[in-house]
């Protein structure tokens, strides 16, 4: 973290960047988003096994991109959205400095080809906990599966939460808030949710970067972020292409190769 | 509140065998918005209509329901007659009570009940209906044709003797294409070169025709009447307008064992040459791949015997980008080679050759001047054998279809071959004799009668070779399938006809489709055969599928006149069936978040970006925009953009939502 601090610093003084977004100690244990806009607000910053949130959400937001160009303490996951935005141009290439935080070590990278050079370093791998989950839903048959979503989603109160926690749920004009005509109504019941829901999978399969941002998000606890790992796990294994890899806009769902698999459209 | 009118038509005893169609036109009076529902015997006919229109008028109609077949039969002619009685065309709409109705369900309660429901549907959808104005979008009157062969040619004079301005494209030095390669073409006999030569010289000295040989089409973009098409025009080497085509620099050039690609490698060429002596344009190229010069920086030979100073060995690929209104695309085809057969020894005895090899030897301009002489020894071959179908018809070879022309080449190449050598002996193996077509019967008869050519029907399982014959092991299927063994001097494999090199990469850059074979696909098999599905792009002869040469000639005409029809007005009138992406009131500006995503999902590439600027010029948004002119109305976009920014006109969401929510 000193690394990330120093440098961080020197961007600020050197007025190379107007902030430092990082994390900082919250409430308990939890780690909170963390903007530093002086050199002296910079040693709030942490990083520890307790940083999990997906910065990219923030640097989208209007009032964000105002401030000038601002310095990233990112994840992996923070890495790919922010990746991925640029190749749905919702970020400028060169608008951001990334600070790479990956096992400890810090790497500054400030163009989306640089960040497809270092992401195409790793391996993407799902956490265990959420590959286990994805396993055990994998495992009902399709009726056992229907069941368990609608029994978890009749809980859900469309607070927009996992929405709004969501660095790929940047529309400003979600479908959820179309009126003319309201495909989707309003009130919180059975199959609105199950609506909301399928079309945010939809929405998010071939763009999730995996971060798990939206079942965390989830005041009542519903593991959504398994709808849209899932179809992004489906994506890959169905046409190799992930969210978050390639400066260049590349999904799955509105381009065609002529060696697509197609073994499961019947 | 809607003033609808709603007419039910029996289509006969199409509709009104299964449906109650009386009952139907009862229950419509009974739907919000209606104001008059009749039904008829037969609401296209001349009555029909006129009741129609007469309604619109006396009820003050503005919209209508017909209830009746599929739109794609009678929208048109129902959106005339309603435009003619005053209302806006679009404001009228068809319920498929036919195909959707009557055609798949038994009589009864339940049936009349649907049709009902679907004239209820599409009331709802009129009320939500928007009057819509065709698209009007300027016409360049310039066409282009890709593929100088009989086809290109045929196609460039037809549009230039027309009145407007043709580029014809042709990737090698010369136009002329395979007509020019063969001796003497079926039905007729007559010579080849003889009667194309005069046809290539008209199209390099009509006014209205811009040659462009030794020229590739590198990008297209743009729509029906305004495309941009950038040509890329390789480098000759040699300036093209002080170049007199003496043919001093070919007669020095010291570089003379060239396979030629001409004579199908059977003869040998310089390395600055002319495929042919007849060629258009009479100016050489240097073949850089094999100039001593551009290999040991040592020769320029033809430069110094050039009395113009033409040669420039300093020249490069140039690209031109040109505006045209129409693209006829005529890239010919491709013959099998020999070597794709392991079972006539892959290719590698020279006295196996294909039938493009066969018209060289046969051809007085040819490598023997016409002369019967075998490729390995030069000897009179006393015995040939002609193999028809060989690759074609054979799904091992890739090839399930027939090539066409075989059969008639195969014919004239065993009579031109009898004609030659009176002595010899000429078999053929063929699997069935395909010659339909004015005068081709008549002329494979004659090679049978009166040539005396032998035909075996059978296949040939093995070529090998013995004592300097080729040994051909064969069957005759009317005999029983008894084994035929020949031993012959030279063989001719009549190899399939495939699709040219890189016709599906041409395909890609042209954004038309193309079949699995690579031929390029007509927009309907039997009633748009020269029309692509892509607006403006036109075929002609055996880009398409396997054709000879009275064929590519008629198809080449038809494509013309296609050009011609469509270069005959000033602007062209487009269905306004296309998607929007919508437009908001500062600081909204649109629900469009420039994501783009639609852009790749967009087969016609519609798709452009539109800056929304600040007073000061500065770039507030970058938001999508669809060019109407190149949106053809598929949809594909509507169902990409997560936030709902676009809709098809005429089919928009409020509509959709809205017919559904009826139900
Ligand atoms: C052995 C043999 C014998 C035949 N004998 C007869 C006969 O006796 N009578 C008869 O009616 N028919 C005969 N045919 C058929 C005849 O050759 C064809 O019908 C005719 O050549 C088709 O003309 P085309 O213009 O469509 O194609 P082609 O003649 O193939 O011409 C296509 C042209 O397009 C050019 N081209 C290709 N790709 C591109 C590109 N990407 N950009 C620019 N230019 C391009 C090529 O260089 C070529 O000049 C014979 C065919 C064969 C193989
Ligand atoms: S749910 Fe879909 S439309 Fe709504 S914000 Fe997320 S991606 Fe955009
Ligand atoms: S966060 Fe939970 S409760 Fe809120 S909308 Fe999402 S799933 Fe529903
Ligand atoms: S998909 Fe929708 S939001 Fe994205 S650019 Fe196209 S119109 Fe705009
Ligand atoms: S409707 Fe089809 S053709 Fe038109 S812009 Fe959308 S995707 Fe392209």
């Amino acid at each position: 973290m000193e690394a990330v601090i120093q440098r961080a610093k020197e961007l600020l003084e050197q007025g190379e960047v107007k902030a430092v977004l990082g994390y900082a100690k919250g409430t308990g244990s939890a780690r909170r988003p963390h903007f530093a806009r002086q050199a002296g607000q910079l040693d709030k910053l942490v990083m520890d096994e307790a940083c999990v949130q997906n910065l990219a959400v923030y640097v989208t937001k209007h009032e964000v991109k105002k401030l000038g160009k601002v310095a990233v303490v990112a994840l992996p996951v923070t890495q790919r959205a922010i990746l991925q935005l640029m190749a749905e141009r919702q970020l400028r290439d060169g608008s951001l400095a990334i600070l790479a935080v990956d096992d400890g070590a810090v790497k500054e990278l400030d163009s989306a080809s640089a960040l497809e050079e270092h992401l195409a370093l790793k391996a993407q791998v799902l956490n265990a906990k959420d590959k286990a989950s994805l396993a055990d839903l994998e495992a009902m048959d399709q009726g056992q599966r229907w069941a368990y979503w609608q029994k978890e989603l009749s809980r859900c109160m469309k607070c927009y939460a996992c929405r709004n926690t969501c660095p790929m749920c940047y529309c400003d004009h979600c479908t959820m808030d179309c009126n003319r005509p309201q495909w989707v109504p309003v009130a919180s019941h059975g199959i609105g949710n199950l609506e909301y829901h399928m079309v945010r999978t939809m929405h998010l399969a071939g763009r999730c970067v995996e971060c798990g941002d939206c079942g965390r998000a989830c005041p009542v606890g519903i593991p959504v972020h398994l709808l849209t790992i899932g179809a992004e796990e489906t994506v890959h294994e169905l046409f190799g292409q992930r969210a978050g890899h390639k400066a260049k806009l590349d999904y799955a769902l509105s381009t065609f190769k002529t060696d697509d698999k197609e073994s499961f459209i019947r | 509140m809607s003033r609808i009118g709603v007419f039910t038509c029996h289509c006969g005893e199409n509709i009104g065998a299964t449906v109650d169609c009386v009952k139907v036109a009862e229950m419509c009076k009974d739907i919000p918005g209606v104001v008059h529902s009749v039904e008829y015997k037969y609401m296209c006919s001349d009555p029909g209509q006129r009741q129609m229109q007469e309604a619109i008028k006396e009820h003050k109609l503005d919209g209508v329901v017909v209830a009746a077949c599929s739109p794609r039969m009678h929208e048109p002619t129902f959106r005339r007659a309603a435009g003619d009685a005053g209302i806006n065309p679009y404001m009228c709409e068809m319920a498929n009570l036919r195909e959707h109705c009557s055609w798949v369900h038994e009589k009864g309660e339940a049936t009349t009940q649907k049709a009902a429901d679907l004239i209820r549907v599409l009331v709802e959808k009129v009320k939500h209906n928007e009057p819509l104005h065709p698209i009007k979008v300027p016409v360049t009157r310039t066409a282009m044709v890709i593929g100088g062969g009989v086809g290109g040619i045929q196609v460039a004079l037809d549009i230039a003797n027309g009145g407007h301005k043709v580029v014809l494209v042709e990737k090698s030095p010369s136009i002329g294409g395979h007509m020019s390669q063969l001796s003497e073409t079926f039905p007729t006999l007559d010579c080849s070169q003889c009667i194309l030569t005069p046809r290539m010289v008209e199209a390099a000295q009509h006014p209205n025709i811009t040659l462009m040989t030794y020229s590739e089409v590198e990008k297209v973009d743009g729509f029906i009447g305004n495309f941009k098409v950038t040509v890329r025009k390789k480098a000759r080497k040699l300036d093209e307008h002080l170049c007199t085509g003496c043919g001093l620099c070919i007669q020095k050039c010291p570089n003379k064992k060239i396979s030629d690609e001409f004579n199908e490698g059977l003869g040998t060429r310089t390395a600055i040459y002319v495929p042919f002596p007849q060629a258009v344009p009479n100016k050489p190229v240097i073949d850089t791949l094999n100039c001593t010069y551009y290999k040991t920086g040592k020769c320029k030979v033809c430069e110094k015997m050039c009395p113009t100073n033409a040669i420039r060995f300093d020249q490069e690929d140039e690209l031109v980008t040109l505006d045209i209104g129409a693209i006829v695309l005529a890239t010919g085809f491709k013959l099998m080679k020999t070597d794709a057969f392991p079972e006539y020894g892959y290719g590698k005895h020279k006295d196996i050759i294909d039938g493009m090899q066969f018209e060289r030897l046969a051809s007085a301009s040819g490598p023997t001047s016409g002369v019967m002489k075998r490729p390995s020894d030069g000897r009179s071959p006393e015995t040939v054998v002609f193999i028809a179908c060989s690759g074609s018809r054979d799904r091992a070879k890739g090839v399930p279809y027939c090539s066409k022309i075989c059969c008639m080449y195969t014919a004239k190449h065993a009579m031109l071959y009898k004609h030659k050598v009176h002595s010899g002996k000429a078999y053929v193996f063929y699997m069935d004799i395909r010659a339909a077509g004015k005068d081709y019967d008549e002329f494979v008869r004659r090679a049978i009668e009166e040539d005396e050519v032998k035909y075996i029907r059978g296949r040939v399982s093995k070529i090998y070779e013995e004592d300097g014959k080729l040994i051909v092991m064969g069957a005759d299927t009317l005999m029983g399938g008894e084994p035929v063994v020949i031993k012959a001097d030279m063989v001719v494999l009549a190899t399939a006809v495939q699709s040219n090199d890189r016709s599906e990469e041409l395909a890609q850059t042209l954004h038309v489709s193309y079949d699995s074979y690579g031929f390029f696909a007509e927009a309907h098999p039997k009633l748009r055969p020269v029309e692509t599905n892509t607006a403006g792009i036109f075929l002609a002869g055996a880009c398409q599928a396997p054709r000879d040469i009275p064929e590519t000639v008629a198809q080449a005409s038809g494509a013309a006149a296609k050009v011609v029809g469509l270069f005959s007005n000033e602007e062209l009138t487009r269905e306004p069936i296309v998607a929007v992406v919508n437009r908001q009131a500062a600081p909204v500006y649109s629900t469009c978040v420039g994501c783009f995503i639609c852009q790749g999902a967009c087969p016609y590439q519609a798709i452009e970006q539109e800056e929304i600027m600040a007073r000061s010029g500065e770039v507030i948004m970058t938001l999508a925009r669809i060019n109407p002119g190149l949106c053809q109305g598929c949809g594909t976009c509507v169902a990409t953009c997560r936030t709902k920014a676009i809709d098809l006109q005429g089919f928009s969401n409020e509509q959709l939502y809205a017919e559904l929510m009826t139900l």
